[in-house]
């Protein structure tokens, strides 16, 4: 057996990683170890949680996959996270831009920017989007005025997919707080230097600030993607996972499935599927951004 | 390196034999009534929350040695919480429970502490033998019934005046009604799609009255054939065709998420009635100026035939089967359902008393009024068909909305729809049962 | 010119951020009728009695005494999270180890679960353990580097730091740890500000942990005592008083967020390069 060499600073011992991440290995074995075994485990078994768990094997799975339900929602999803994530990263990228010049008031519009988000999944949204989006709501009446045709958004497939994706696009604020940690990292001198052989700001944008952000660009696709697959909260408040299921996530039924419908075995083998799922699409992303090696951590 | 994996061995450890230990059994009851704490948990509005504390109040000083410590919060999430405790054997020692939740949680009676055995300490001779099964569950009194409920019609009197109507006393008066009122864009009721299947109750209603059958019977047998649950459907059908009630889409696009008392249309008076249950009217009443809603006639067939109307026990009270003090426990719970002190502050917070006591006393002392109070009295004179709790549950709620969408979008015809509907009633019902 | 056009174009973004909460606070003054009936947000009348009930709660005790509670949960959780968020993240960013990527990848993975997964298996743990109804189950996972969010966040911006400091610091004679607490950290201050202000906006409304962990309600957090005023099963239904309830309980999340902003982006690094 080859003896595996350990590349650390002279005098760090292979050990001293490890201690550092002790809490993480404890929290591990005390938190996340068990429900994630017994998670498994239930996963296959017809189990209501009242009564004991009846294993039966891969059940759940099978009838998992014959669900219309079921396929629904891994559709609706993978829709709802391809919409909205590059989106999502668009907008706060953009934000982080406008808010990091050096102008006066930057604070307050900091602020501004962030409340959406602050709001989260506040019952009030809920209200709100009533407000904005019923048949005579605020931006139909702005439709109005335009000339434009109001929509029907509660009520048509698109247009509550569209009203749940405007909500968590509004809330982009800790995306852009994120890149506004990394932004303040470029030296200011790199744009001048830049300037001055005659580089224009577009172009300098992809040149300079890009490439610098590509660890923060990176670190916001996998967070965002991880949140928009596990998505529960927002159609949850705005439309029910309605109309006709067109906004019913994977979130959602494992939430219904586990304490609505009493059906925990059931909804411990959808968990399972989503984290399968989720880890392929960031295996994926690994692979398609060249990742894989750096990540090699 | 050793050292490690002892150390993660015994994390491991600790917290697998965390969930070893099994259930024990239940506390007998000694018949005396001893000093000890007991804690009592249930959900509601405010309305709610402030009588029961005052009840609880006047219940510590009644009885210092037997104090009563409240839990209580929002209908959203209590379920869950409910659901957590239970299965951690943390449950409060009395809760206010769903009537579905005998199904849930005490599918063989063996869920909930054996009422039966606590007949010194509740007084069940206040309750009609009726009354008392719809807490037994596999034959085991598992729960007593609070109040008892039903969905009545309550209409917009000064919409039904302006436009000269009357309020329908037949099915078809209520068809009639959906046409007179299109020309002005209004509609003579509505129904609460997404608050659990109220459009399916309302056919379910219809076809109960046509066959004298029930839709589900109280130990789960489904009663309907295929084509009784088309004929619902296409009942349905029809009162979105003559505009009896909105369609999903527009009901949808018109209030969002909203509920029906919460959205423009019913406070403006463009939707002029609701069917809702007795006991959660007043939310509807209090959108809408002062005496300006009333209750109306439950329909009948032409013939004046009135059965198949519904009514199932709104709450209830159960007793944990982890309870050290069962007699205590019940004496309280006997307070709450039978003291008329009690009755008096609790009013009708949790509907009208199915405790006969308790409902004499609110009487005597004029505290039974209003819509719920109508409502109840119209029911009182029907031949009415109590609810399964079996309809009751989520996934069947789920199923009849999904289905309901499915036909008002015109994605199904009524028979396709009604085929999926049997299929999957009877697959979820056989599940359900086992 | 220019500024003026960024001026301009940023104040009309952000009366789009902000209309929904200026209309919401005018919205909390509002009847029923009026509530859906006008799209602009300033009510007929100001009535600041909606706001006093609200404040009152129906419990008996003031929305202060909630308020304290959350704040009983935030602050200890605050700091686990960040002390063990950088620990955990310096350990995966700074060096090698035995079974590294194993522990990597375990660590992603935790990320990738569903939370609503463990709620009900970290329930009876913690009810075998019997500490339930206290603040522990809520506050001593953060110690454990819970959050695999932050860890991730961390990993990646200590990566960020070219490793020349490190070797800088260690000539100097610094151990890991002072290397850490000296160099590594002034570096990432905004970020670990960042984590502080996400541990404090999201444990604001975290609604199901405390709702299946805490029973009483005197140790009720803000978020139950908002959903418990907020119920609309109840016969009493006000819109506007649920809606005064959220403003409410807004009101620190904005005030911790106006005060944190400024720590977004200025540290050390910006300081020195920019000036």
């Amino acid at each position: 057996m080859k003896k595996r060499i350990y590349h650390n600073p002279v005098g760090v011992g292979k050990y001293t990683g490890l201690m550092l991440i002790i809490p993480f290995i404890l929290g591990f074995l005390l938190f996340t170890l068990y429900p994630f075994i017994s998670s498994f485990i239930l996963g296959m078994t017809d189990y209501d949680s009242i009564r004991e768990p009846v294993f039966s094997g891969l059940d759940n799975y099978a009838s998992m996959l014959k669900s219309r339900e079921f396929r629904n929602a891994a559709w609706v999803t993978i829709k709802y996270t391809v919409i909205l994530v590059p989106l999502k990263l668009t907008v706060s990228l953009a934000a982080a831009l406008l808010l990091n010049m050096k102008l006066k008031f930057m604070g307050v519009y900091r602020t501004i920017f962030y409340i959406p988000s602050i709001l989260g999944s506040n019952l009030a949204i809920v209200i709100m989007w009533q407000f904005l989006f019923t048949s005579d709501g605020l931006v139909n009446q702005l439709f109005g005025l335009a000339g434009v045709e109001p929509i029907g958004w509660y009520g048509n497939s698109n247009g509550a997919m569209a009203i749940i994706i405007l909500l968590r696009l509004w809330e982009f604020g800790s995306a852009m707080i994120i890149f506004l940690n990394a932004l303040r990292d470029i030296p200011r001198e790199y744009y001048e230097a830049a300037n001055v052989d005659g580089c224009g700001k577009i172009r300098s944008f992809f040149v300079i600030t890009v490439p610098l952000l590509k660890n923060v660009i990176f670190l916001n696709l996998i967070l965002q993607l991880i949140s928009a697959m596990q998505e529960f909260n927002a159609p949850y408040m705005i439309t029910g996972g309605g109309p006709m299921k067109s906004t019913y996530t994977v979130g959602m039924l494992i939430y219904d499935e586990m304490f609505r419908y009493h059906n925990a075995g059931y909804a411990n083998a959808v968990s399972w599927t989503l984290f399968m799922l989720i880890t392929a699409a960031v295996i994926l992303l690994f692979a398609l951004t060249g990742r894989h090696k750096e990540e090699r951590v | 390196m050793k050292k490690y994996f002892m150390a993660a061995a015994i994390c491991c450890l600790i917290t697998l034999s965390a969930c070893g230990e099994s259930g024990k059994t239940a506390v007998e009851p000694d018949g005396k009534l001893d000093p000890c704490t007991l804690r009592f948990s249930w959900w509601g509005g405010d309305d709610r929350h402030e009588a029961t504390l005052k009840a609880i109040e006047l219940w510590n000083k009644k009885n210092p040695k037997i104090e009563i410590i409240p839990e209580y919060g929002g209908w959203d999430g209590w379920t869950e919480k409910v659901s957590a405790q239970i299965s951690g054997g943390t449950e409060p020692d009395i809760m206010q429970i769903n009537y579905d939740w005998l199904i849930s949680f005490s599918p063989d009676g063996s869920g909930f502490y054996d009422l039966g055995k606590l007949d010194k300490q509740i007084d069940l001779t206040n309750f009609d033998e009726g009354v008392l099964s719809f807490g037994k569950s596999d034959g085991v009194l598992n729960a007593m019934t609070v109040s008892v409920s039903g969905r009545g019609l309550f209409y917009n009197s000064e919409t039904y005046k302006r436009l000269g109507a009357d309020y329908p006393k037949t099915w078809s008066d209520l068809i009639a009604l959906g046409e007179k009122f299109s020309s002005e864009d209004i509609y003579p009721m509505d129904l609460d799609i997404q608050s659990g299947g109220t459009a399916w109750y309302l056919a379910v209603v219809y076809v109960q009255q046509q066959t004298g059958r029930s839709f589900i019977s109280m130990d789960g047998e489904l009663g309907f054939t295929e084509d009784d649950i088309r004929n619902a459907l296409d009942f349905y059908k029809l009162l979105e065709e003559n505009h009896v009630i909105r369609t999903v889409d527009v009901r949808t696009d018109e209030d969002g998420s909203a509920s029906l008392y919460q959205s423009a249309e019913f406070i403006d008076g463009r939707v002029a009635g609701v069917l809702e249950w007795g006991s959660s009217v007043g939310k509807y009443e209090m959108a809408l100026p002062d005496g300006v809603l009333e209750a109306g006639p439950l329909l009948s067939d032409d013939n004046g035939n009135c059965s198949g109307w519904m009514i199932k026990p709104s709450v209830m009270y159960a007793l944990s089967n982890n309870t050290q003090y069962p007699d205590e426990a019940a004496a309280f719970m006997d307070f709450m359902l039978n003291d008329e002190e009690c009755a008096e502050i609790l009013g009708t917070t949790r509907g009208i008393p199915s405790s006969r006591k308790a409902e004499k006393h609110l009487e005597e002392k004029g505290l039974l009024k209003g819509l719920a109070q109508e409502n109840d009295k119209l029911l009182e004179n029907l031949d009415t068909v109590t609810i399964s709790p079996y309809m009751e549950l989520s996934q069947m709620k789920n199923i009849y909305n999904t289905i309901i969408e499915q036909v008002s979008y015109g994605k199904l015809d009524t028979q396709e729809a009604a085929h999926e509907m049997y299929i999957s009633i009877t697959e979820y019902l056989e599940k359900i049962r086992k | 010119m220019k500024k003026f056009l960024i001026y301009f174009f940023m104040t009309a973004a952000a009366l789009v951020m902000i209309y929904p909460l200026l209309w919401l606070i005018g919205a909390s003054f509002k009847s029923n009728e009026e509530i859906f009936s006008s799209p602009w947000f300033i009510p007929k009348s100001i009535d600041l009695s909606v706001y006093v009930k609200a404040w009152q709660t129906v419990t008996g005790r003031s929305m202060g005494h909630y308020f304290l509670n959350t704040f009983k949960i935030i602050i200890p959780k605050t700091v686990f999270a960040v002390i063990s968020s950088t620990l955990v993240a310096y350990g995966f960013a700074r060096f090698d180890f035995p079974f590294k990527r194993l522990f990597y990848a375990l660590f992603m993975g935790t990320m990738f679960m569903p939370a609503i997964v463990t709620v009900m298996p970290s329930y009876l743990m913690w009810s075998r353990l019997g500490i339930l109804d206290t603040y522990i189950p809520l506050t001593l996972p953060a110690l454990f580097a819970a959050e695999g969010t932050f860890v991730f966040m961390l990993i990646q911006f200590f990566k960020g730091i070219p490793k020349e400091f490190d070797e800088a610091a260690r000539i100097d004679g610094c151990n890991c740890i002072q290397l850490l607490i000296y160099i590594l950290v002034p570096c990432i201050r905004p970020v670990i500000v960042s984590i502080s202000v996400f541990t404090f906006l999201w444990t604001m409304n975290d609604f199901l942990n405390p709702l299946i962990m805490i029973s009483s309600v005197e140790k009720y957090p803000l978020s139950l005592i908002l959903r418990l005023s907020a119920d609309s099963t109840g016969n009493g239904y006000e819109q506007n008083r649920i809606i005064a309830v959220s403003v409410i309980g807004l009101i620190p999340s904005v005030a911790i967020f106006a005060a944190a902003q400024k720590k977004f982006i200025s540290g050390i690094t910006a300081g020195g390069l920019s000036g």
